[in-house]
Parts: C-alpha cells; structure tokens; sequence
C-alpha cells in the first residue's frame, strides 16, 4: 500500500488540527520532537512525510486514534508505513535486540520452540481439548527479567488454574511461536506472516475451535492482526481476562474478599484496541474495593515502552509517574493485564528510581491475583 | 553434501586469543571452520550477541576465556558463567541443543588445548548438523 492509498484509509487528511492528540499522546510528553498533528500537518500541507526517526517514537497505543473527533486513525497509519520506513531508518531497540532476535528465530521453520517449561503438579491439561491455551513469550521474559520479577511463570500457571476453575482443561502447543505482534506494528512484515502462517498452521492442525490467550498482545495479534493477511479463522479467539471477569459475574468463579484496595491500569491492547475494560473491573471487584486513577479505561495511560524499542531515562519518568498516580489512589496493590506492562513499571520502580521518588505499591497480574483469590466450592 | 558448520568464537583478549595465538605459533593445525572474534573479556558476550550468531546463521557458538580465577578483570569469567546459564534457558526455549553452546577456559599458554576444544567443538557441531540449513529460512 502507498502512503496516499494508507493515508486515505486511516482519513488523515480529515484532521482538523485541533492537537487533541498529542495532548493526549506519551511520547509528545516526553519530547517535543514528537507530535501526532505535526507529522498529519506536515502530510497534509506538503503531500510528504517526513521520513524521519519520529516515525519509530510512536508506540502505537492509540491514545491519539481514541481522542480524535475526526476519525483520523493516527496510530494505524504510521504502521502502515513502517514497512517503507525499515530500508532508511531502523528503531532503536533495547536489550540489545533480544527480544527482535528471539522473535525472528522464532519465525524459522527448522527451530521448534519449546516453552511450555513452567508445569505444576496441580495444572489440567487435555491434549484433546477444544481450548488452546496461546501462552506468548513470558517464559522468555522470565529468563532475561528474573532480577526484576522472579514470578513471570505464575502467569501462565495461573492462567492454567483459571480455565480448570470454569471447567476447562486446556492443551498446549508442542511447539508456540513468538505471536509476531511486535514484528506487526515494527512494519517488519515478512517476519510477522511467516509467525502468523506457522501459528495458525499449527492451531488448526490440532483441531482446536477456541484460542485463549493472557497476553493482551497475543489476543490481539490472533483476533486481529492474524485475519488481516490471513483472512477467516477456523477458530475463536478469547481473551482470559475476559473470560475470566465473565465467569466471576455468572458465578461460575467466586473469588474471596481480600479486604484490599485495588487500583488497575489498563494495557492499550486490552482497552483501547480491544475495548476489553469492565471484565477486569468486575474480576477485581469481586476481590476487594476498585479504585480508579484518573486515566482509566479507554483513556488509560501508556506504560511508557512497546515493542522493545525506544526506552530512555524519560520512558522511566513517565512511568514512575504513572506509578505515583497508582500511590497516590490510596490503593494497596497496583493490577494490570499485560506481562509486559508488569514487567515495565516492575523495571522502572526497581531498578530506575531514587530513593526519594521510589514508589512502594506492590504491582500483581490479574491473572495470578485471580487465581490466588479463589474461593474452593 | 558440502554442508560445513560455521562456528563463532568468542576469545578474550588476555587468556583465550593469546592461547589461540599460540596454537598458530606453534603450528598446532584446527579447523578452519571456526572464525573467531575477539572479546575484551568473555563476561562482555551477552545472550543477544550469542543468538545473533544463531540469527544470522552459525551452527554452534564458543565462549572462551580466562580459567577462574585468572580473569584479567578478577571475575568477569565468572559473570560469563551466569550469562551463559540464561543463554542456555533460552536456547532451550527455542528448542535448540544444548551442546551448540559451549564456554570453556582456556589460558595464553594452553595453544594445545585451544586446538583441542575447537576440534572437539566442530566434531560435535559436524554430528548435530546445520541448525537453520543454508537457505535464509531452511
């Protein structure tokens, strides 16, 4: 797609120039080299885009698409022409590009991950089940951040106890992919079809009509993104959390009181891209009292960094911010959704804040908090 | 089949380079399927350097440096040892062998013995064969 056929899909040029968006945009906060209008205005006054590094700061959270009056679908557009963007100008990434390596690796046919390393005596599961649990790259996540979070792998555990809890017992794949959602909005579109085409080829080999996944960018990426190249699945796609707030209101899941005040932010994936944001509140209601930060829902803040690129000492500002608002709430314990926001405001209160500045508040996964809160029949 | 393994090296500057050094020296003969790189110290080769040689096409990657206790910079050696402790989790995550990893000591007068673990490094790599194949995605 060229970038006046990309720019007319998203409707950029419908922006009236109001710059709601980058008032509402993470990183225009952090610098001003950035701006959502400006990179419009200047499309839209010269027919050029300005192929510059600006293009990478975007992290895509869609903050700009939600408060557009417009319908200028920002955050989709500058994906769009990412691809185009890689053959000048590359993203700068972080940890040493890990998690692109891994991911790219991952895309090979001859390499048959094996991440299913994190089982519990006390876990079901059924081969022949119909629900596969897509479990994503935490168990990476749990070897390169261990000295930030030794309790990443109680995340797919957890996950696992959820879906016994409302009867279900899931299977795994012998051998998951990297679900390519960071390939996919880093333009790297090669490396994204080959994941998305293995992935997809291996779920329906095993017959399975239902995909759970935990991680909001898995869920997105298979709902999705998936169906963007690949066109109708044979199969459905759910998110835990979802299913898991559901459950909890139909009564099939009843969690205990934990006398707690809890505070919940929500990941983009989840909120704004998906529009998954009162099945959380209704898990965490039936665990304590909700307290909501100001920027909650559909208007949640960013947790400062996507897809491993661009985190600077202003990414850690920007979330140890975000960590006072969660404080400043009153709140005992900080939730989220998303591994990867866990594992951001976890780096960022641990290993990036002073002494003074340090935020204290304990930050959980839904999941793992769930799971841990329920009630035996 | 013309297939050969491609094997990266990591030397250190003070132990494993100079004993590579020495095995040229003294006329020791290796495979030539090794290209080695040298390293200030082996505690600098990370888990992303190590899967980038994965990425971009070796077979088998070595990591060699001071013997414990030798090491130039007192216990980068020893930091070494713990990288290469996640690279392995990670490595199996990936579902690749084990044994295409290796981190041996090897110190500035040991040139025999450089020789020797490369040897033994290609033969094991020679038996577990190519790990992607030749094509790009093989």
């Amino acid at each position: 797609m060229t970038v006046e056929e990309s720019a007319a899909k998203y409707r950029v040029s419908s922006c009236i120039d109001c710059g709601k968006c980058t008032w509402g945009c993470p990183v225009s906060h952090k610098t001003s080299e950035f701006s959502p209008r400006k990179v419009v205005e200047e499309y839209v006054g010269s027919g050029n885009l300005s192929r510059d590094k600006g293009l990478w700061e975007c992290m895509t959270c869609g903050m700009c698409t939600e408060l557009c009056t417009s319908g200028v679908k920002f955050h989709e557009f500058v994906r769009e022409v990412r691809p185009s963007l890689r053959s000048s100008i590359l993203p700068e990434t972080t940890h040493s590009d890990i998690f692109q390596i891994i991911q790219n690796m991952s895309s090979f046919s001859r390499i048959k991950p094996h991440t299913n390393n994190w089982m519990a005596p006390d876990l079901r599961i059924d081969p022949d089940s119909s629900t596969l649990l897509f479990v994503g790259c935490t168990p990476y996540f749990d070897v390169v951040f261990n000295h930030i979070r030794n309790d990443l792998l109680e995340i797919p555990r957890s996950s696992v106890r959820l879906l016994n809890r409302t009867g279900i017992r899931p299977r795994l794949l012998e051998h998951e992919r990297c679900c390519g959602h960071d390939a996919y909005w880093l333009g790297d579109q090669d490396t994204f079809e080959r994941l998305a085409e293995a992935n997809v080829r291996a779920i329906e080999a095993t017959g399975a009509n239902e995909v759970v996944a935990f991680c909001p960018e898995c869920y997105t990426a298979l709902k999705d993104l998936y169906p963007r190249f690949l066109g109708h699945l044979d199969f459905e796609v759910k998110s835990l959390t979802a299913m898991v707030g559901e459950a909890v209101k139909d009564g099939k899941i009843s969690l205990c009181d934990s006398g707690k005040t809890l505070t919940y932010h929500d990941p983009c994936r989840l909120s704004r891209h998906s529009g998954i944001t009162q099945e959380p509140r209704d898990i965490l209601r039936g665990m304590g009292r909700l307290i909501e930060m100001s920027r909650s829902g559909s208007m949640s803040a960013c947790c400062g960094t996507s897809c491993w690129v661009n985190c600077d000492s202003s990414t850690k500002e920007w979330q140890l911010d975000r960590l006072k608002e969660a404080e400043t709430t009153g709140a005992d314990v900080l939730v989220t959704a998303c591994p990867k926001c866990l594992i951001h405001f976890s780096c960022a209160m641990h290993e990036h804040s002073s002494q003074s500045q340090r935020s204290s508040i304990p930050i959980s996964d839904i999941h793992v908090l769930a799971s841990g809160g329920i009630q035996n029949p | 089949m013309n297939w050969r393994p491609r094997i990266v090296a990591f030397c250190c500057n003070w132990c494993a380079y100079a004993g590579a050094d020495l095995a040229g020296i003294s006329r020791k003969q290796y495979s030539p399927d090794i290209r080695i790189l040298r390293v200030m110290c082996s505690g600098r080769v990370d888990p992303a350097l190590i899967l980038k040689c994965y990425e971009q096409g070796a077979d088998g990657v070595m990591v060699l440096g001071c013997h414990v206790g030798d090491c130039h910079y007192l216990a980068g050696n020893e930091e070494a040892q713990k990288r290469i402790e996640s690279t392995r989790e990670l490595l199996g995550l990936l579902g690749i062998d084990n044994r295409r990893l290796l981190l041996e000591w090897v110190s500035a007068s040991e040139g025999e013995r450089f020789a020797r673990t490369a040897d033994d490094f290609v033969a094991t790599i020679s038996e577990l064969g190519p790990l992607r194949g030749d094509a790009r995605d093989g």
